[in-house]
């Protein structure tokens, strides 16, 4: 069962995506803003972060770049969920080290297969 | 004691006449003071008392709704089966909780749907759709848009063009026209999206203005929304009395390339009003419109700069090389710094050997100036 952090300031999405997370039997931790989401990698292990980019304390860009900037945590898979859709932005986050990007309205669908694929795809990377 | 206070209230009121005209208005001020107080504490206080109120009953009903929309839209078994949207159907002893019947409960509903149709499309947002008609939730919404509030008009309108349900022309189209320019904006925008035959019917009608910002809005609205019928925006510019809605067309042509419109566009260039010809002749540069050209440099030397500015750029755009002696002239001769720029850059557009050629002789015959300006336009890292 994957560990999945979900950094989102919106309380509406934030629950709507653990249910939809938890019932496709993630293990799901949420957290309100970027602050809150450098606490919990701190103290747990997880395999992907599901971020949006605007949020108070620290944004979405900022959660890529320490992530990506710590040897420790540097193999977590991060989704960007974001109404955010200029191209700047976007391709910043990617720059940064984010692995895919989804914008809002989002389909639940379509969330679960690319957090799907995106654990796959680590999994293969790391039995090689 | 009470008896004495009275006593002395009523001695102080007898006397009040006799005493004088500063105490007197002091006196009043005082009182006046006093009563202000006692009604901002007041309305302080009941405003307090209402958002306490809404607080606890949100804090309470948060929860079930959350749970509601979780059980039956996120969680909808019948929606991980592959079941089409139209054939689901809800669990009807949890929608029809007496709870739900009560309308700020049923306000509470409707925000929140709303909410979540935000950051949700697909099958979940169509789920939460049916789950809003399904619930009655639609009729609320008429009933605000009933009212004369236009913060509650403003309120149904979001919620039908979030929710997607199509309302009459009759109900919309004369709010398009609100003199309150949030009504009226949201009208507009709601019209757009609501309408599937007319969407711009409110154009022909609109005698208020379409004001900048809400053109950004609608632009963003038309430009996004799916299936929407794109007309020939160059019916307004023939026939709309109204400038902002003739100037927000040109922007339309202009992004959907609507070449048809071009005699329509060249038409505005008898217009009277400098910056409406200024944007008419971006437009036909933008339209690439080298039927303009000459029209454009026959009546560049009777423009405000503005204007001629717009000109140059525009035959940069056209780029079709036969106006290339002219640009050269400018850049060379013109006393505007604007001017030179402009020539300088359509030259540069123009992308040819030709205009390359044009570019060399000038660097090496003009002045130290003009070459600066030429190299700064030559620059790929600088932006026009």
């Amino acid at each position: 069962m994957a560990n999945i952090l979900v950094v989102e300031d919106d309380e509406i999405m934030l629950k709507a995506v653990k249910n939809i997370l938890s019932k496709d039997g993630y293990n799901v931790i949420l957290a309100k803003n970027g602050k809150e989401a450098f606490e919990k990698l701190e103290n747990a292990d997880y395999d992907l972060v599901l971020s949006d980019l605007m949020m108070p304390y620290a944004n979405g860009l900022e959660v890529i770049s320490r992530l990506k900037n710590d040897p420790a945590k540097r193999h977590i898979g991060i989704i960007i969920v974001s109404s955010v859709g200029n191209e700047e932005t976007i391709t910043e986050a990617f720059r940064l080290g984010a692995d895919d990007y989804l914008k809002k309205p989002i389909m639940a669908g379509e969330l679960l297969i690319r957090i799907r694929k995106l654990l796959t795809n680590k999994a293969v990377r790391q039995s090689l | 004691m009470w008896k004495d206070l009275i006593d002395l209230l009523f001695q102080a009121y007898e006397n009040f006449g006799f005493l004088p005209l500063f105490i007197q208005v002091a006196f009043a001020l005082i009182i006046l003071a006093l009563a202000a107080t006692i009604v901002a504490y007041s309305s302080i206080l009941v405003r307090r008392y209402k958002a306490y109120v809404h607080e606890k009953r949100m804090n309470f009903i948060t929860p079930k709704i959350e749970d509601l929309i979780t059980e039956q839209v996120l969680l909808n078994e019948q929606l991980s089966m592959g079941v089409p949207i139209d054939e689901i159907q809800f669990d009807k002893k949890a929608l029809s909780d007496k709870i739900y019947k009560k309308l700020w409960v049923r306000q509470a509903l409707i925000d929140t749907i709303v909410q979540y149709r935000k950051n949700f499309r697909g099958e979940v947002g169509e789920l939460l759709r049916k789950l809003y008609i399904d619930m009655g939730l639609t009729n609320d919404s008429f009933e605000k848009l009933k009212t004369m509030k236009w913060e509650r008009k403003v309120k149904a309108l979001t919620e039908f063009s979030q929710m997607d349900i199509q309302i009459s022309d009759v109900t919309v189209l004369p709010m398009t026209n609100s003199p309150n320019p949030i009504l009226r904006a949201t009208a507009r925008n709601a019209y757009v999206q609501l309408s599937k035959n007319e969407p711009f019917k409110f154009f022909d009608i609109a005698t208020e203005p379409l004001l900048p910002w809400d053109q950004l809005e609608l632009f963003k609205i038309i430009t996004t929304t799916k299936d929407i019928v794109i007309p020939n925006f160059s019916r307004w510019i023939s026939y709309s009395g109204n400038k902002s809605i003739v100037s927000f067309c040109l922007k339309l042509i202009e992004h959907y390339d609507q070449k048809t419109a071009i005699p329509a566009v060249m038409d505005l260039l008898n217009s009277k009003d400098h910056y409406f010809r200024a944007e008419a002749i971006a437009c036909l540069g933008k339209l690439s419109a080298e039927i303009a050209e000459v029209r454009l440099v026959k009546i560049y030397e009777h423009q405000p700069l503005i204007c001629q500015v717009e000109i140059l750029r525009a035959i940069g755009n056209i780029a079709s090389g036969k106006y290339l002696e002219f640009l050269k002239h400018e850049l060379m001769y013109s006393t505007s710094f604007d001017i030179r720029m402009a020539a300088t850059r359509a030259i540069i557009n123009h992308d040819s050997d030709e205009a390359r050629e044009v570019i060399r002789e000038i660097m090496s015959t003009t002045y130290e100036e003009n070459r600066i300006i030429i190299k700064h336009c030559l620059n790929p890292l600088i932006k026009n």
